[in-house]
């Protein structure tokens, strides 16, 4: 069982506990049988699909995992900013030893909690703070949505693909990127538009994107960071293909689903906890992808082409045995200017900080 | 369909929210009454009709219970700002925040469910026009929200009950000493302007946008009280700004698409520059300023 606070519920027992908390802490410590608290903070809400509930699910594992000698605490819709540092806070005082901060926004006060407590051990979404006990993670996206490009430009009779975006931030353009690379290597000539909404969540918005870019002509949505399945069912009704990512969205799209990037943060979460348990966690970046079976591509659509499918398998082996980047020259970018040079690949610093459009890319970026 | 196409189509439904919200929230402004509960009515109206379309209730249903739920939410208002005299701006507040959080509550079993939209009704002939034919091809609610501006805009400047309305804006003692009773008149103004909260919240999340996530009216609520502002109280300029509003979002995203290289975070602000500077320019003229304003908003009425 997880349990599940909302913040008016978790805030409702903090006056009572910040007294209990003290005596708390300090019993947990001396008895050494109680379970590991893990507390997993995320800024919306926990729903069937999207980040915050593939980052769950990657706890529900551990929790098989290790049973009753772990208790899992989620709070959800936690804005990022000084309300977070204090929930986070709140929660080491109260016995958690291993914080999920599941969210950029979080980094400044999650490093704070993990300086002050040595003997907590502290995971951080897309950041680049490390610490001894404290590790960033991020997905390698650009490994599945290089796959989904391919299978994109096999199903795509415009040659336009287009992408629903939240922020141009170096980790959304490094999936776009892929994706245009992995379409271009079935069809050298394809184009992809990309609207950025400079918003993490507005459904409407990203539907309103989704039918703009259907109306240039794309036949193939990747929704890029779109927490809902407002993309995927805006597709489903035009009657294109659509990707995303986190966690599958078939169910919206029975017909023209694409396919999902899934990550699977079980591996991850179960390896760190061992270490915590163990002893030996030691901070460090986890930048994960195929070859850490955390990025997966699940639910591949039936329409795609065999001998494309076959292409895309191959692919996908040479990444998890990384003897195929994505991001191996020779390329272009949009600006015509050479970005990787042939024979070079990119370097996982290079990918992670990824700030311009490969060539085919007709959207240009925002400054 | 190109992009002009693509503005000219979707530009009414995209305002559609933003205009019955703002509707409801000229009639209760016009009354002398400042409810700022209107993202909360919105937000409570848009879970309860799509819980009930989820569940097979069908979408006329939806918007009746949403408008009611609207209303209820206004009536709460209206009973601590109005019948216990508080301060209407930090009442209208709390009200739109209790929204959004029963807006959360109850569609927390809902979250990122999604649901079959209505489909659209064409107008023959004038349909089939190229260019500006998706004008004439919309759903129900649309319409609908049209002919309600124009039916808004009769009451208000022909019909008796609307000069009263106005009239307990300007001067509620006048009104009062003709007989009629004020409070009673404000309580309808804020009822109304629930309903069509709810009923805007309902087209957002039933129709617009058939999903539910919580949070999803971020902000449409505040884009229509600041509406009934620039529009100067005024439904020909309130309508004029939705649309403008709508059209211009939808042209920001369509010039992305389009490839034009203006940065992204310009053409997202552009909707509130456009129409701050369109409103802002029809209304400059400070005797009519004055004229429209309303003598007697916010003003507890002892």
């Amino acid at each position: 069982m997880t349990n599940k606070l909302d913040r008016r519920s978790f805030m409702t027992g903090a006056a009572v506990a910040g007294v209990v908390a003290a005596i708390g802490q300090r019993a947990a410590a001396a008895t050494a049988d109680d379970p590991l608290t893990i507390t997993l903070v995320i800024p919306s809400p926990v729903a069937d699909v999207g980040w915050g509930h593939a980052l769950a699910a990657g706890l529900d594992t551990v929790k098989e995992a290790y049973g009753d000698a772990v208790s899992i605490t989620i709070i959800e819709n936690i804005y990022e900013g000084p309300d977070a540092d204090r929930i986070m806070n709140k929660a080491v005082a109260d016995g958690t030893k291993f914080l999920v901060a599941g969210s950029f926004g979080y980094q400044n006060g999650a490093m704070q909690i993990a300086r002050r407590n040595p003997d907590v051990t502290v995971l951080h979404a897309s950041g680049f703070m490390v610490a001894p006990n404290f590790s960033p993670f991020a997905a390698q996206y650009s490994q599945g949505t290089y796959l989904m490009g391919m299978a994109a430009a096999a199903l795509s009779k415009t040659g336009k693909i287009g992408s629903v975006s939240a922020f141009a931030i170096p980790e959304l353009i490094t999936s776009i990127n892929a994706f245009v690379l992995g379409a271009q290597a079935i069809n050298p000539d394809i184009e992809c538009s990309v609207v950025w909404l400079n918003s993490w969540f507005d459904p409407a918005k990203a539907q309103e994107a989704t039918k703009a870019l259907a109306a240039q002509d794309c036949d193939v949505i990747f929704s890029n960071a779109q927490d809902t399945p407002s993309v995927v069912a805006q597709c489903e009704e035009l009657g294109i293909y659509s990707f995303n990512l986190n966690s599958s969205m078939k169910a919206y799209a029975p017909k023209t689903y694409l396919g999902c990037v899934e990550t699977d943060w079980s591996p991850f979460f179960k390896a760190s906890v061992d270490a915590h348990i163990a002893g030996t966690f030691e901070g460090g970046n986890a930048f994960l992808g195929v070859a850490d079976d955390v990025v997966k591509v699940v639910d591949w659509s039936a329409d795609i082409p065999a001998e494309v499918m076959a292409k895309i398998k191959e692919a996908e082996a040479g990444i998890a045995d990384g003897s195929f980047s994505p991001f191996a020259g020779p390329i272009m970018k949009a600006d015509g200017s050479e970005g990787v040079a042939a024979g070079a690949t990119m370097t996982k610093d290079e990918i992670v900080g990824m700030d311009w459009h490969v060539k085919g890319v007709t959207t240009p970026l925002p400054s | 369909m190109n992009a002009i196409e693509f503005i000219i189509s979707g530009m009414l439904a995209a305002a559609t929210p933003f205009l019955l919200a703002a509707l409801g929230e000229l009639v209760a402004e016009r009354s002398g009454v400042l409810n700022l509960g209107v993202e909360g009515m919105m937000a409570f109206g848009a879970a309860l009709a799509f819980i009930i379309v989820y569940n097979g209730g069908g979408h006329i249903l939806a918007f009746l219970v949403a408008g009611i739920g609207g209303v209820l939410l206004s009536l709460l208002f209206a009973f601590v700002a109005l019948g216990l005299r508080a301060n209407q701006v930090a009442t209208g507040l709390a009200i739109g925040i209790l929204g959004l959080g029963l807006s959360a509550f109850f569609g927390k079993p809902y979250e990122s469910y999604t649901i079959k939209g209505i489909s659209k009704i064409s107008i023959p002939v004038l349909s089939d026009i190229p260019v500006i034919g998706g004008l004439f091809s919309q759903d129900i609610v649309v319409w609908l929200a049209i002919l309600t501006s124009a039916g808004l805009w009769y009451a208000l400047t022909r019909m008796k009950a609307g000069l009263l309305l106005r009239a307990v804006g300007e001067n509620p003692k006048a009104v009062n000493s003709l007989g009629y009773s004020v409070f009673a008149l404000r309580i309808g103004a804020v009822a109304f302007g629930g309903l069509m909260a709810g009923i805007a919240g309902a087209y957002a999340s039933t129709v617009y946008t058939p999903l539910w996530a919580d949070g999803m009216i971020a902000g449409r609520g505040w884009i229509a009280v600041a509406l009934v502002v620039f529009g100067t109280w005024m439904v020909g300029r309130v309508f004029l700004g939705a649309c403008l509003f709508g059209a211009v979002s939808l042209a920001g995203i369509a010039a992305q698409t389009a490839g034009l290289s203006i940065p992204s975070q310009i053409l997202t602000s552009l909707p509130y520059l456009v129409t701050i500077v369109v409103l802002g320019i029809i209304s400059s003229n400070k005797r009519l300023l004055k004229l429209n304003g309303i003598a007697s908003l916010g003003e507890t009425y002892k």
